[in-house]
């Protein structure tokens, strides 16, 4: 049963929501700081651009960000108030590196109704008071006391009800605001107010000024010298203060964002709802206002957030496109525009629709998202892991090792390589016209295995087989000295570097090599108590070519070992615990830390770090990448050296942070990898997997890799067709070159390779693209694309008409084979026992699909059944069929066959207004509602009573935050069927901040036990600005706050890793879990994403 | 056109002056550190506590009012005899009924 489930984020948020811009970090330092909803980041302006430095989640949805400073201080403070009525105000601590609280609280009231437009919260730019307006008809005030702190906050009654804006007013002797207001006749008007903080009531203010624009929807104050206010329409733009009245014209736009450029407000960048971006200029005399001149300047991406950072570059947060770094350019480009962007920062919200497919069939999901909105739409292909891109590939069966050289010490490329067998050993080599070929170096013995080979100084190569070790020229590619290993011994592991070789034959011999010009040098031997499973000498101290120290895994006593070189002393031991044998060990050092890796038999790979002076080995870690013995090998990609971990389950390990990351690789399986970078393959690697031998390049070391496809238009719904290898979508092109604003709906076909338009279809006038769905029917084998539209004409409140569109793709185009007119919008299509399930306003109707005599097939109604607010999420399970409604929450229906009827069983009697619903398994169904929380619940077969059957029962609840618009079935990863992890189902969500989600359903005791962790960590790890997790997490609406039950936060949980090693230890002692458990335990999770 | 672009703000003159413009069709990749506090400043110094005023605003204002002629009277009154002002006290207590 899917009771328990696990909440956790693969993507974060990447809606930029606010932006501003002051020295929040340090007096001198100039910082951007933009919220993305639920998350703030801090960036630094440097020379070489804005430099992030922070990503910091808040316990609550940002309604309000501002930077502001009182009196008396050097720096300034964030004031951040979140959509459940908390606040904080922030400042940077510059020497503990930390943010803190410097005030926070509740400013909710029991009663009042919430404002329509958005909650607003302002700072007085005196500072004498905080202003905020949450419910209508109130105007809440935090004064300042005049040392800066805040007193207990109280509420004015403000007579407006329909507030579109409040914005304080500079250079007023008392504290004033600016109501922009449309009073019940639909007139919008301005009026000020003072703030009597003593009688804590309103004066009458200096001005008002009455009908304004109708689309007027935007204050901006301006400072001093000038003051007064500009008030932004959708047709004029108006200046006003009590001595001034100025207004323009301006072309029809909504302006969404305002950034002031100059500190006197006499510039200011506006951006529309096209994303167009103009100045607003202010010509003044005198500190006299003359008039206001607007000019375009260029078109950015429809921007949420705008902040003049310095020198001309603005930064343009957006909510329906990427974010951008723009440049305003004094003279304009060929297209006659100032802007120029210069850095694009990514933003999959919102994300609409998405699917999760397999492009590369390789066993795992990507997700394909339908992002961003108007012309900003576009598809993003979102992948976990590395990938690597095949550039050349041999079939060669039975590799036991690889291992490139250059044919000359100081050659950048690499020219050989070795690929070993268990009787032989081949040379390929890139021949003049880059090709792979085989070709030889005679010096090296070809008929055996060879254990080792590397590059050796004085051009030279090593080769270590079984019985020697070969010194040959790189040039002449002969011979020059052997090391023969004493009659009796078999050498059965080996490492070198360019000047090293150390190996270890049967018996626990030891023998240490050091490599001259022409010349091997047995320098040490050493007789170990016990075998030697794995050895390393990679030179990570001062001198690239020498190791003084040496890690020698060992059999029998499980221990890993350093050696100091050349003397072979024991420097430290380390017992591994267990039963399974190191099968690889590596020294490596990662953003200038020394660890040591070693990887076991059974797929677990255990981290120390190293010290390189002691040789001690300390912050033992273990995680688990797969069930078979790991190769560990270095790498490097761009100029960054990495660990490749060759196994059942590859992986690529790499810093990031300071902290050590695991990356899969998306290939099934790798025995054995080497880095092979040659003339002709760059920065490739050479990859030995099922039977094959394949040269790749290797995708950015990152977790989530995600490729955008810009489309110019808004793709609504998204579905994939693997028989046609096609995606279909419905689509809207907004068409802003005409005089009116038009759009148009479209059915797209895409090639799932390339992403191009290869088929379109034209909906009619009014007509919405609603779902889609690729399906096929009983006594059909043909697959088919449907798409549920809706007639959407203006004069109806709810659609009375919409069609059922039956496509065939043939040759690549979309081909009606049938319609059927519907009595309203089809909200959903399933596919339903090879038949169709719609979703048609109040209704769930089934059609069956049948064939006409004349051999052309048509949809024909089977059954239906009435009884919702609108059916607008439907998803099925055998028999069963799962409704998510408009505004009563979700119900369970069923078909019975023999009747030929849709029946309710069940429903949940709360009032959710639903957003998305999935079937988790046959007794759980998971929905998500519009107050941004996540519920679970439950069919109830075994009740007593019909009563107690009919009812679903909600059994978790959990406050998310964000606003999921659907959920599927899949993984972003690649399952591994024999580990713990590969048996916990799960589904995704898209959400309108664009994040992409992972709900999992735990079993019971990993539930318990993590919520026992997550209780913990609530201790340990803080809400930022003092904000209560529990209290985030608590399910709340309208009507209740409640507990969150039966759902776990895994971003709560999974940064338990972030930890230091004493609050891990904390942690630990609390949970009486070894820290190594635990984190080995969350690192497991991690890999649920 | 001459566009109004001239003379733009400079806090720092050295910021962004060594930006290389990145691929546009490659977006930036730096991702900040997540942060994640496990210091006790996490909470406000105790009076930062704020929480909203519990008085309805409609007897804020009778008790301003009452509050306010009491002060005038007083005003008035403050060469009269103390018995007088032993009034007083009763506004607090009527209060608390309220």
């Amino acid at each position: 049963m899917s009771t328990y489930n696990y909440v956790v984020t693969a993507h974060k948020p990447t809606n930029v929501t606010h932006s501003c811009v002051g020295n929040f970090t340090s007096p001198q330092e100039l910082n951007l700081i933009i919220a993305k909803c639920t998350r703030i980041e801090i960036h630094l302006l440097t020379a070489q651009g804005l430099q992030p430095m922070l990503d910091v989640p808040i316990y609550g949805r940002i309604a309000t960000l501002e930077l502001f400073r009182p009196h008396g201080e050097t720096q300034d403070l964030l004031f951040i108030a979140t959509e459940r009525y908390k606040f904080c105000v922030l400042q940077w601590d510059p020497e503990a590196g930390e943010v803190i609280t410097r005030a926070m609280g509740d400013v909710s009231d029991r009663i009042g109704r919430p404002t329509d437009n958005g909650q607003i919260g302002i700072i007085d730019p005196d500072c004498r008071l905080i202003g905020l307006h949450l419910y209508d008809g109130l105007f809440k005030v935090i004064p300042f006391d005049n040392k800066g702190q805040l007193k207990e906050a109280f509420n004015i009654r403000l007579e407006e009800l329909q507030v579109l804006d409040i914005k304080f007013l500079y250079g007023c002797p008392k504290p004033t605001i600016v109501v922009l207001y449309q009073d019940n006749k639909d007139a919008r008007h301005v009026k000020t107010y003072e703030v009597a903080l003593k009688d804590k009531d309103f004066i009458e203010g200096p001005w008002s000024q009455n009908n304004l624009d109708n689309g007027a929807d935007l204050l901006i104050p301006v400072p001093p010298p000038l003051c007064g206010v500009l008030i932004i329409g959708e047709e004029t733009i108006v200046y006003c203060s009590a001595s001034a009245f100025k207004a323009i014209p301006i072309r029809p736009a909504i302006t969404r964002s305002y950034g002031r450029v100059d500190a006197d407000g006499s510039r200011y960048l506006l951006g529309d709802h096209n994303g167009l971006l103009h100045l607003l200029v202010i010509t003044h005399e005198k500190e006299k206002v003359t008039g206001l001149k607007i000019e375009l300047l260029g078109e950015t991406s429809i921007a949420s957030t705008i902040s003049y950072l310095d020198n001309a570059f603005v930064y343009v947060g957006s909510s329906y496109g990427d974010s951008q770094l723009i440049k305003l350019n004094l003279q304009p480009d060929a297209k006659g525009s100032y802007v120029e962007a210069l850095e694009r920062y990514v933003n999959l919200g919102p994300i609409v629709d998405f699917c999760v497919v397999d492009l590369e069939r390789q066993g795992q999901g990507q997700v394909v998202t339908c992002s961003g909105a108007f012309k900003d739409g576009s598809l993003r292909i979102v992948r976990n892991g590395i990938g690597i891109n095949e550039q050349a590939s041999v079939e060669l069966q039975g590799i036991k090792g690889m291992w490139s050289l250059r044919s000359a010490t100081d050659d950048p490329f690499d020219t050989f390589l070795v690929v070993s067998f268990i009787s032989e050993t081949r040379i390929l080599a890139m021949n003049i016209e880059d090709e792979l070929e085989e070709t030889e170096i005679e010096g090296f013995s070809s008929q055996v295995q060879t254990l080792f080979c590397h590059d050796a100084v004085y051009d030279q190569l090593v080769q270590v087989t079984s019985s020697s070790v070969r010194l040959v020229s790189s040039t002449s590619r002969e011979l020059r000295n052997e090391w023969k290993a004493p009659p009796g011994y078999s050498v059965n592991v080996a490492t070198a570097n360019s000047t090293q070789v150390l190996l270890a034959a049967g018996g626990g011999h030891l023998v240490y090599l050091e490599i001259g010009d022409g010349i091997l040098n047995e320098v040490k031997h050493a007789q170990l108590e016990y075998d030697v499973s794995c050895l390393d000498i990679n030179p990570i101290g001062g001198n690239s070519s020498y190791s003084s120290l040496a890690a020698v895994g060992m059999w029998t006593d499980i221990s890993v070992r350093i050696f100091s070189l050349p003397d072979l002393n024991l420097v430290t031991k380390e017992h591994l615990g267990g039963e399974i044998i190191p099968r690889s060990v590596l020294l490596c050092t990662f953003e200038g830390i020394s660890y040591l890796l070693c990887a076991l038999g059974d797929g677990h790979l255990l981290n120390f770090l190293l010290n390189l002076t002691t040789g001690q080995l300390t912050d033992r870690k273990k995680v688990s990448l797969g069930t078979q013995p790991i190769t560990l090998r270095t790498f490097s990609s761009k100029s960054t050296t990495h660990v490749f971990a060759a196994s059942d389950r590859p992986t690529v390990i790499y810093s990031s942070n300071k902290k050590l990351l695991y990356s899969n690789v998306n290939l099934k399986e790798v025995s054995h990898m080497c880095p092979f970078n040659s003339a002709a393959f760059p920065d490739s690697l050479a990859i030995a997997k099922e039977g094959e031998l394949t040269i790749g390049t290797i995708d950015d070391i990152q977790k989530l890799h995600i490729r955008s496809i810009p489309l110019g238009e808004h793709a609504r719904r998204i579905c994939h067709q693997e028989q046609s290898r096609t995606f279909a979508l419905c689509s809207v092109k907004y068409n802003q070159s005409s005089a009116e604003d038009t759009e148009m709906h479209i059915i797209r076909l895409l090639d799932d390779q390339t992403f191009e338009f290869i088929s379109s279809y034209s909906l009619d006038q009014f007509e919405y693209g609603c779902s889609i769905l690729s399906c096929s029917f009983s006594d059909d084998n043909n697959v088919y694309y449907c798409v549920g539209t809706a007639y959407v004409m203006p004069e109806e409140n709810e659609p009375s008409k919409g069609r059922i569109l039956v496509f065939l793709v043939e040759d690549g185009k979309l081909q009606l084979v049938a319609e059927k007119e519907t009595k309203g919008a089809v909200y959903s299509l399933n596919a339903f026992n090879g038949k169709l399930l719609a979703a048609i306003n109040q209704k769930i109707q089934l059609y069956k699909w049948m064939l006409r005599d004349d051999g052309t097939r048509e949809l024909q109604s089977e059954c239906g059944h009435h009884g919702h607010i609108l059916a607008l999420y439907v998803q099925t399970r055998g028999d069963f069929i799962v409704v998510g409604d408009l505004m009563k929450s979700i119900s369970l229906l069923i078909y019975k066959h023999e009747e030929g009827a849709i029946e309710e069983r069940a429903r949940d009697y709360n009032a959710n207004w639903m957003t998305a619903v999935e079937i988790l398994d046959d007794d759980i169904y998971l929905g998500a509602e519009n107050n941004f929380n996540l519920f679970t619940v439950r069919k109830n077969s075994e009740g007593a009573t019909d009563e107690e059957r009919s009812r679903l029962e909600v059994v978790g609840e959990y406050h998310l935050g964000e606003f999921v618009n659907r959920f599927r079935h899949g993984s972003l990863v690649m399952r591994m069927p024999d580990s713990d992890v590969g048996q916990i189902p799960t589904c995704i969500f898209g959400t309108v901040n664009g994040v992409i989600g992972v709900v999992a359903s735990l079993p019971q005791d990993q539930y318990s036990f993590l919520d026992k962790l997550q209780s913990n960590l609530r201790k340990v790890i803080k809400g930022v600005g003092g904000l209560s997790h529990e209290q985030w997490r608590s399910y709340s609406s309208e009507k209740k706050t409640a507990d969150a039950k039966n759902f776990l936060d895994g971003d709560l949980i999974e940064s338990f890793l972030d930890l230091s090693r004493s609050k891990m230890e904390e942690v630990s002692k609390a949970m009486t879990v070894p820290v190594e458990e635990l984190m080995k335990r969350v690192e497991e999770l991690t890999r649920l994403h | 056109m001459g566009s109004n672009l001239g003379d733009l703000p400079s806090y720092d003159p050295h910021n962004f002056s060594q930006l290389r413009p990145s691929d546009p069709s490659n977006p930036s990749k730096m991702t900040p550190i997540t942060y994640h506090p496990t210091h006790d400043r996490t909470l406000p110094p105790p009076d930062q506590v704020i929480s909203s005023e519990e008085k309805n605003i409609l007897l804020r204002h009778f008790y301003m009012r009452a509050e306010e002629k009491l002060k005038s009277k007083r005003a008035a009154s403050d060469k009269l005899s103390p018995e007088q002002v032993r009034k007083h006290p009763r506004a607090s207590i009527s209060k608390g009924h309220l």
